[in-house]
């Protein structure tokens, strides 16, 4: 049986259907990425699985166990790191794990998960006094101090720095293989990439897609975009003669060709047999950022992107 | 450890690293009951006062100055802020219960506020005042007077999110209690309408229990029953009403 099952999920806030149907099940031991853009009903529905809210429709299983009647025994099961949950600012990580990890009758050791998560040196530093990184490391180890079976991790890198950000990473990379299952919300494609093994999209209160995230990419783009310049000029009619390529545009200096899998190696031998060399390549692989935006539309989204993020918008 | 003890521990060290509020609000009272019991005349029995002496009269009063200002606001305040923290999101996230929170700050709190009242029968006796001539009694009132108190502080706590508006509503309702206990017009020179309002409150039973064993009496029953009645429906109250969202 799956860790956690989703059927049909249904919430409405004043008449809005916020999450409308959403369907999806995490197998144990999985990293699961709940993707979409803000406001699209992740949180809700994370909410609604964590048992933090009550659900209008729909059924939930976490650990064979149904949120809504939040026992004693649910909360053992679960751990949730929740977004913009702070600490008091006087309380250190050590006094913070010795106290949470007392609430739980099988606790894990709060020295491993401090070890395991670079907090050792700062045992003794006021929560206040933490960096950001810090604070969110802080955070998955009280989600994962019970020693839970699954973990819900929200936003976990909203908010920090490429550096803080890859820490966290290394961490949750870690924790693969220890069987905790963990489902991780995010809007952060590149996240999901690295760290999930499946993932499904969601927007506005509907499951849009579900795959793994190579399967997402692949699916939603065919072409391939490659682009370089060339060691001479290249005749006109050579390239889009090539069964592989779609389309060639050439600029001042470089030419963009888009096509099949293969059109980067149709390419380069078509140059090669004419003595022509591609120099500066670059290859791009349609990727889950490309899979996101063509899925959720150009509209919305987008206010966490960043510019290189948004250059596959268009291809 | 047991949760319970964790949390206490937890909650105490995170209280002295802040002495600030609490020691802000203890100090006037218990500053005030000292300089009064060291002014000789405002010993001497008084006949407007009905035969007690100022210091008779008021030192009831400023106990529960103290005990009322951090029930109504330092108790209310920590675990509001807590709200707006996400603190108490975070817990719910866990297998404890809400209330084990709220009795660890009523412990905490209920100790500072001991601590204060110490300070104010022992110190001014040792410069010359009366004690308590009932001391069981007037243990036994304080200790019904407070729970009373920090049961309406509680119900603060659990029906405003808002830290700031907690503080406000705190505020007014200290000033009420305040008002009835007598710190402006004396319960024994207040009209009979008056009086009989205030007996209903829990600081003027407050008030009255404390002032009746300090003279050496028993508090009256039906300043007992009041104090129980608002202590039971208060903590009641809140301990329903208190939730982690």
């Amino acid at each position: 049986m799956s860790m956690i099952d989703v059927r049909d999920l249904r919430k409405v806030y004043g008449g809005r259907k916020v999450v409308d149907g959403v369907s999806f099940s995490v197998e144990e031991g999985e990293i699961f990425g709940i993707l979409g853009p803000n406001g699209a009903g992740k949180t809700t529905t994370v909410e609604c699985i964590g048992g933090l809210r009550t659900r209008d429709g729909g059924s939930i299983s976490v650990a064979g166990m149904d949120p809504a009647l939040e026992g004693t025994a649910f909360r053992e099961a679960l751990g949730i790191q929740l977004q913009e949950s702070r600490l008091p600012d006087k309380q250190t990580v050590e006094e913070a794990l010795t106290l949470y990890s007392s609430f739980y009758s099988r606790p894990r050791d709060w020295r491993e998960l401090l070890e395991r998560l670079g907090l050792v040196e700062q045992r003794r530093t006021y929560f206040g006094k933490l960096s950001g990184g810090q604070k969110q490391r802080l955070s998955v180890a009280l989600a994962l101090i019970g020693n839970p079976r699954v973990a819900i991790l929200d936003e976990l890198t909203t908010g920090l720095d490429p550096a803080a950000r890859r820490e966290v990473w290394k961490l949750l990379e870690d924790l693969k293989g220890t069987g905790v299952t963990l489902l991780l919300v995010s809007h952060f494609m590149e996240e999901a990439e690295r760290l999930c093994d499946r993932v499904v999209v969601i927007d506005r209160g509907r499951v849009i897609a579900a795959d793994t995230p190579e399967g997402l990419a692949a699916g939603v783009s065919a072409d391939q975009r490659m682009s370089f310049a060339p060691s001479a000029p290249v005749a006109a009619g050579v390239l889009e003669a090539l069964p592989d390529v779609h389309t060639v545009s050439t600029g001042a200096d470089r030419i963009v060709v888009t096509g099949t899998d293969n059109v980067a190696s149709a390419v380069i031998i078509a140059l090669h047999e004419r003595g022509i060399a591609a120099t500066r390549l670059r290859v791009d692989q349609p990727s889950l950022d490309d899979a996101f935006v063509a899925l959720t539309g150009e509209d919305h989204g987008s206010a966490q992107h960043s510019g290189t993020d948004r250059k596959g918008a268009s291809a | 450890m047991t949760a319970t003890t964790a949390m206490l521990k937890a909650e105490g060290k995170l209280l002295a690293r802040n002495p600030g509020v609490m020691i802000w609000t203890a100090i006037l009272p218990v500053a005030a009951s000292i300089v009064l019991a060291a002014i000789p005349g405002v010993r001497e029995p008084s006949e407007a006062m009905g035969g007690l002496s100022f210091f008779q009269v008021y030192q009831p009063i400023l106990v529960l100055f103290a005990i009322t200002l951090l029930a109504l606001q330092a108790l209310p305040d920590v675990l509001t802020r807590y709200r707006e923290m996400g603190v108490l999101k975070r817990l719910r996230t866990t297998p404890v219960s809400p209330a084990l929170l709220l009795f660890a700050q009523l412990v905490l709190v209920l100790a500072v506020s001991v601590g204060c009242m110490l300070l104010m029968v022992v110190v001014p006796a040792l410069v010359g005042a009366t004690w308590p001539k009932n001391l069981a009694g007037f243990a036994i009132s304080y200790l019904l007077a407070a729970w009373a108190l920090l049961g309406v502080g509680m119900v603060i706590a659990s029906l405003f999110r808002n830290a700031k508006v907690a503080a406000g509503f705190g505020s007014m309702l200290f000033f009420v209690m305040q008002f009835f206990a007598g710190l402006w017009i004396q319960r024994p020179v207040m009209p009979d309408w008056m009086r009989n309002i205030s007996d209903f409150t829990p600081s003027g039973a407050a008030a009255q229990a404390l002032t009746d064993t300090s003279a050496g009496h028993w508090p009256r029953l039906l300043h007992v029953v009041v104090l129980i009645v608002w202590g039971v429906a208060a903590t009641t109250f809140a301990v329903r009403r208190f939730s982690w969202e």
